[in-house]
């Protein structure tokens, strides 16, 4: 009566299939929860590796919520309270606008403004936007991440629309 | 419907198609639309990204040994359980059929022995037994807790690796969790060995070592209460009881400014994780806040 539970992470096909599938996503969780400057590639491979070592302790299933638990433990050891602040990169201007040499420097102080409000965010409030917004990711997706319902969820979500609207008000073309 | 509502509608996708024409015609819709839109000029993979699996297989194959300790009762416990697997294995590389059960986080699992006896394994637990040799000698290796209803027949033995209990027939709960070793008697007589003491436990009885200090006692009730969805504790240092709750919910816990070894009589049910917080902290004016993902911190209360 032989129960070989979990070994399967153990095998190399299994453990490198399941980082094509999960190192991005990771990735870009601990990007927008903590920003670059904790080096999030960093602790995603820690975090592999930590499955690796306790391959026969975690299913495949519970792979997932293994490596975002171990790798969200191993930034909160390091942060020191840095102020998180994402890069942007200007997108294509919005085609009812000209070119002209103010609307580009008002472009510019727009985005300015957004990164610092993206910086000021609530970190759970930043983290769901950004997942949801940018990323793609459907609400009950983010709530089995962040181990929180999706009426919480939807709630991050608006308040850090609230946040961003409320803070961008100026720059709304009336 | 009021604006704010419709908004948050838009923001969660639910919007039906009537609801859809209302928000475009917000005066701000554009406006709305824009910060939503332009939240992609931050998008993560435009300036890190993950590195390619090769690289971490090469830092696999060259990393150094364990750095900084998070929580110091999971890798504790996770070192010991290793060092003492791997004792375990060598130790049961006896040929013919090793039969292995293990369980994992808020797992139970009963096992049937060759000869009808039944073994009952709790959470992170492992027991290793011989089934071709199992006329001639009825011998089990434990890591961990089990709860065992032997069938009365030739010797029957529980090896751990804090103690070795001997019965014919009996009904008994053997607990070895690192330094926690603990055998109660539910029915018949048990021998137990115990580094150097040695002693029989009839029905009711308990024995427990813990690292040097050894104690016996009764038992509170006539059936181990893990098996029946509650952990109990008598005097048990609360290190102990919070591993035993990580164990049952698979979460990790962290003490920050507690007295591990204060002593804690009492239980929680495995059904809800929150309940279970509050038996424990409660009694002893503690404080708990569950983070995302499944960790827990514990502090001191209000007084």
């Amino acid at each position: 009566m032989e129960k070989d539970l979990h070994k399967e992470v153990c095998e190399e096909h299994i453990y490198s299939s399941l980082y094509e599938k999960l190192a991005q996503g990771l990735h870009d969780f601990l990007y927008y929860k903590y920003g670059q400057g904790l080096n999030p590639n960093d602790k995603v491979q820690e975090a592999f590796i930590k499955l690796w070592e306790n391959c026969k302790k975690v299913s495949s299933a519970k792979a997932k919520s293994f490596l975002y638990t171990v790798a969200n433990n191993l930034m909160l050891n390091e942060i020191k309270h840095q102020k998180v602040v994402l890069k942007y990169q200007n997108q294509k201007p919005r085609s009812y606008t000209k070119e002209s040499p103010e609307f580009l420097m008002e472009q510019d102080e727009y985005y300015k403004k957004y990164q610092e409000v993206l910086s000021r965010l609530n970190e759970e409030q930043r983290t769901a936007f950004m997942l949801n917004k940018v990323e793609g990711k459907k609400h009950e997706e983010i709530a089995q991440i962040l181990g929180v319902t999706r009426k919480v969820v939807e709630y991050r979500i608006y308040s850090a629309f609230k946040v961003l609207r409320d803070e961008l008000e100026g720059f709304r073309i009336k | 419907m009021n604006k704010e509502e419709l908004i948050q509608k838009w923001l969660s996708d639910t919007l039906s198609p009537e609801e859809s024409a209302a928000f475009e015609k917000l005066e701000d819709a554009a406006f709305i639309k824009g910060i939503v839109d332009d939240a992609a000029a931050f998008k993560a993979s435009q300036f890190a990204a993950p590195g390619d699996y090769q690289q971490l297989k090469t830092r696999l194959s060259t990393r150094e040994p364990a750095k900084e300790k998070i929580h110091w009762i999971r890798p504790l416990l996770r070192v010991a359980s290793v060092v003492l697997i791997g004792f375990v294995l060598s130790y049961f590389l006896w040929p013919g059929n090793t039969t292995k059960i293990e369980t994992n986080f808020g797992e139970q699992t009963s096992v049937s022995l060759p000869d009808e006896s039944m073994v009952t394994l709790n959470a992170v637990s492992e027991l290793a037994f011989n089934e071709k040799n199992w006329d001639k000698s009825r011998k089990v290796r434990l890591i961990g807790e089990a709860f065992f209803d032997v069938v009365k027949g030739s010797r029957f033995q529980v090896i751990t690796p804090k103690g070795e209990i001997t019965v014919l027939g009996t009904e008994f709960n053997v607990k070895q969790r690192g330094q926690f070793f603990e055998v109660s008697c539910y029915e018949g007589s048990v021998q137990v060995i115990s580094g150097q003491r040695e002693l029989i436990l009839e029905v009711g009885d308990s024995f427990r070592s813990y690292g040097g200090d050894f104690s016996s006692g009764k038992n509170s009730y006539t059936t181990p209460q893990w098996t029946q969805n509650t952990s109990t504790f008598e005097r048990v240092a609360i290190v102990e009881v919070f591993a035993e709750l990580e164990r049952q919910f698979g979460v990790v816990i962290t003490l920050e400014n507690v007295k591990a070894d204060q002593l804690f009589t009492g239980g929680f049910s495995h059904d809800n994780l929150e309940n279970a917080l509050k038996s424990i902290t409660e009694p002893l004016n503690l404080d708990y806040s569950i983070t995302e993902t499944n960790n827990v911190r514990v502090i001191p209360g209000e007084k």
